[in-house]
């Protein structure tokens, strides 16, 4: 199988956490899997033709824009790998801001340059291309990404997690009675209790399972970066309402000083900068 | 006389993120100018002001998956001088655990998938196999000593950071997790596997250098000032001073982090995404500084391990120090891993490691901070103010690849000169010059966080009347 390992804008994490998948990653490799086409790690400058092309990064210039349709021109399967690919990621916070502005400010870019042109905003891959498999996460662990290359090679279907990260996490939901909510930083956290009813805004409720939930268990709270599960993938707005009676019922705080603390300015478009996915996704593609 | 012309090779490969090189040559086919530059860009700088300092270090980890935990730390700390928090020892340990485990997870990357391919096969060699995939098909031996060293740092970051990329553990105050006894001895067998790996991937390596010495030295040796963290002369990688030297290896500046951007200013091209950052004293352009693995070379006179320290030893006395030839950069690198290699059984040695307390209570306040590591790339430096409501006001980041952004295009333009002669491109010649931008290691990542994009490089030689600005006199 020709592979072809793509990255547009973005932190570079999810290839890194690929090779970290240590004796799985050297099983990978020295099956029927031979990369042919990475910028990061060969030399070939032309996109060839591949059956499988992975990408990481999401869409913020025009050369991300041509390179990406290129390479799906050019591959039988496509894969996005991480949140960038699949829905914007964090860079997408960036779309707050007119980026062109604070270029030309900081950068003086008023005179024409060999730059290449920005988009007005940045994309997740779907708006510009049909993509067959998203593995969501930031970065998708290093076991999820194998597992679902091994299927690939294989020609088979991979498994899929629809449900939730509390699924994956052996703490135990408490109620509690609580006056106000907490920063990650403020207070220590009980190694047995749910983290949402020790009052930290933990959104495992409403981000798919498959991560193995490595930060509830690590003690911080999961910032939902494997986006949300098939149950609310269409109801994205519901989920701001969902979080909201979780953590009511799991603190004893009122709703609407739930509401009032989750909807305050900028704290919301970083709590929920994971969950944005993409409504147009069909659901089956997600890993 | 054929006319002026220009070449342009995109997307440069094998290093990280995304980026190009413009070459121009005059009438007679000679060198006239050469551009490294990054084409994405990102805007983190812009959109993290106004944001809760508690989610900050986590979201900053995202401006590079390869370096995240330098990131981390940087900004934790940055964070942590400003509510005047004095951590704990263990936590200290722990976190110089975590930095060594990085710089083990980022050189074995550039060591073997990155460089090795340069130095393994001759230098014409087929471009569509001169890569670590095909290293892995003819040696699967090598490919397994790559895991092996990879899996150690990923595992330390993994059991300490609780994930490999974008750790989680490291908080204001220390860490939110202590080191259990039986991690601490998982890591403690796997480093000491690893570091037969390490040392056989010394003697590999000098092997391989050895053998292209004489090919290479000449690929770009511009002088320059270099920076790095030192303790008494002595190589380190975490709460410590910064020395700066001249180009002759006189100590010019010895400051505390604090300090930082006392000595640091920063410019920008309308050519490339990726900033420049130089010494305020001398100066634009005097003032260029090198950091990373040679830098720590020449800033350091001894390191406090066994082997690296006599390792750091012959490096000065085969090749001076201060030295400035960039490929030694691919050596120097060896030395780093072999230090972190020592340094990550000796802090795994001690039971103390162990301790529960690994965290102690933070007062939120405004202020202004500056948190100062050395990242595999180099010093890594990061500033911020915050309100007293504990939200982001300001932030600047001085990031590797920015410092050695100068170095970089003037290495290149060196290199350029050195191998193009009266408009002949001999075959490898392109390879050349990217080796000299790999030997830096550099993160476009990094170096392009600010607005929005991708670390693509371009490497381009304009000709005489190409509009792009001429970026220092040499």
């Amino acid at each position: 199988m020709k592979v072809s390992i793509v990255s547009l804008t973005c932190c570079a994490g999810c290839v890194s956490s690929f090779l970290n998948a240590g004796e799985a990653l050297l099983e990978i490799l020295s099956g029927n899997f031979e990369v042919v086409y990475s910028p990061t790690f060969a030399d070939l400058k032309e996109v060839p033709s591949v059956d499988l092309a992975i990408i990481e990064g999401g869409v913020g210039t025009k050369d991300d824009e041509n390179l990406i349709r290129e390479v799906r021109a050019k591959s039988k399967i496509l894969v996005a790998l991480g949140i960038c690919a699949t829905h914007g990621g964090i860079t997408s916070l960036g779309n707050m801001f007119a980026l062109r502005e604070l270029l030309e400010k900081e950068y003086s870019l008023v005179e024409k340059t060999q730059l290449p042109e920005l988009e007005d905003l940045m994309y997740p891959i779907s708006n510009f291309v049909d993509v067959d498999y998203y593995i969501p996460g930031c970065p998708p662990m290093p076991f999820l990404i194998v597992h679902t290359l091994k299927s690939l090679v294989g020609g088979k279907e991979p498994p899929r997690n629809q449900s939730v990260v509390c699924t994956e996490c052996h703490r135990k939901i408490i109620p509690a009675k609580l006056d106000r909510l907490y920063g990650v930083y403020e207070k220590e956290s009980d190694p047995t209790l749910c983290l949402v009813s020790q009052g930290f805004v933990c959104l495992g409720s409403l981000t798919r399972d498959g991560c193995g939930a490595p930060c509830p268990r690590a003690g911080f709270t999961c910032f939902g970066c494997r986006g949300p599960p098939d149950s609310m993938m269409y109801r994205v707005r519901d989920m701001y309402g969902f979080l909201i009676k979780v953590i009511a019922y799991r603190t004893g705080i009122p709703s609407e000083t739930v509401k009032a603390e989750l909807y305050r300015n900028p704290f919301i478009f970083h709590t929920f900068i994971f969950s944005k996915f993409q409504r147009s996704i069909a659901r089956e593609k997600v890993i | 006389m054929s006319d002026k012309r220009e070449l342009t090779f995109s997307p440069t490969t094998r290093i990280e993120g995304n980026g190009k090189v413009t070459i121009t040559l005059d009438g007679a086919g000679n060198v006239s100018d050469a551009y490294f530059y990054a084409t994405e860009i990102r805007g983190f700088d812009y959109f993290l002001r106004g944001m809760d300092a508690d989610r900050l270090p986590f979201i900053i980890s995202r401006i590079c998956g390869v370096c995240s935990t330098a990131h981390v730390i940087a900004s934790v700390e940055a964070i942590e001088s400003i509510y005047r928090t004095e951590i704990t020892e263990t936590a200290r340990k722990l976190r110089e655990l975590l930095l060594m485990g990085q710089v083990i997870s980022n050189h074995s990357l550039v060591i073997y998938f990155l460089t090795l391919p340069d130095f393994y096969f001759p230098l014409d060699e087929d471009a569509s196999k001169r890569n670590i995939f095909q290293i892995m098909r003819e040696r699967p031996d090598i490919a397994r000593k790559a895991i092996t060293l990879r899996s150690l740092g990923a595992t330390i970051l993994d059991l300490i950071g609780k994930r490999e990329v974008h750790i989680l553990s490291v908080i204001p105050g220390g860490l939110i997790n202590p080191l259990l006894e039986k991690d601490r001895e998982v890591l403690l067998q796997k480093a000491q596997s690893a570091w037969e790996v390490a040392k056989d991937a010394l003697a590999f390596g000098k092997e391989l250098f050895d053998k292209n010495w004489s090919d290479f030295k000449k690929a770009g040796d511009c002088k320059t000032y270099y920076m790095a963290l030192t303790k008494n002369g002595g190589l380190e990688f975490y709460n410590s001073k910064i020395h700066i030297i001249d180009p002759d290896g006189n100590i010019v500046s010895e400051f505390s982090a604090q300090d930082y951007m006392k000595f640091l200013e920063e410019k920008s091209y309308a050519w490339t995404f990726a900033k420049f950052a130089y010494l305020k004293s001398p100066g634009w352009p005097t003032g260029i500084v090198q950091v990373g693995s040679t830098a720590r070379m020449n800033v350091n006179q001894r390191a406090k391990t066994e082997v690296a320290d006599r390792e750091m030893k012959e490096f000065k006395r085969k090749f001076g120090s201060p030295t400035h030839a960039t490929l030694l950069f691919d050596y120097a690198r060896l030395i780093d891993l072999i230090y972190a290699c020592e340094r990550v059984q000796e802090l795994l040695g001690d039971k103390d490691l162990v301790r529960t307390d690994t965290r102690v209570k933070v007062e939120p306040k405004g202020g202004r901070g500056v948190g100062v590591v050395e990242a595999p790339r180099g010093t890594l430096a990061h500033e911020y103010v915050l309100t007293d409501e504990g939200r982001l006001e300001q932030m600047k980041l001085v990031i590797p690849t920015q410092m050695n952004n100068v170095a970089i295009n003037l290495n290149v333009k060196d290199a350029a000169t050195e191998f193009i002669h009266n408009g002949e491109i001999k075959p490898g010649l392109l390879n050349k010059i990217e080796m000299v931008i790999r030997a830096y290691d550099p993160c476009i990542k990094c170096a392009t966080r600010e607005a929005d994009g991708n670390g693509r490089i371009q490497l381009e030689i304009r000709d005489s009347r190409g509009q792009i600005a001429k970026m220092v006199q040499t």
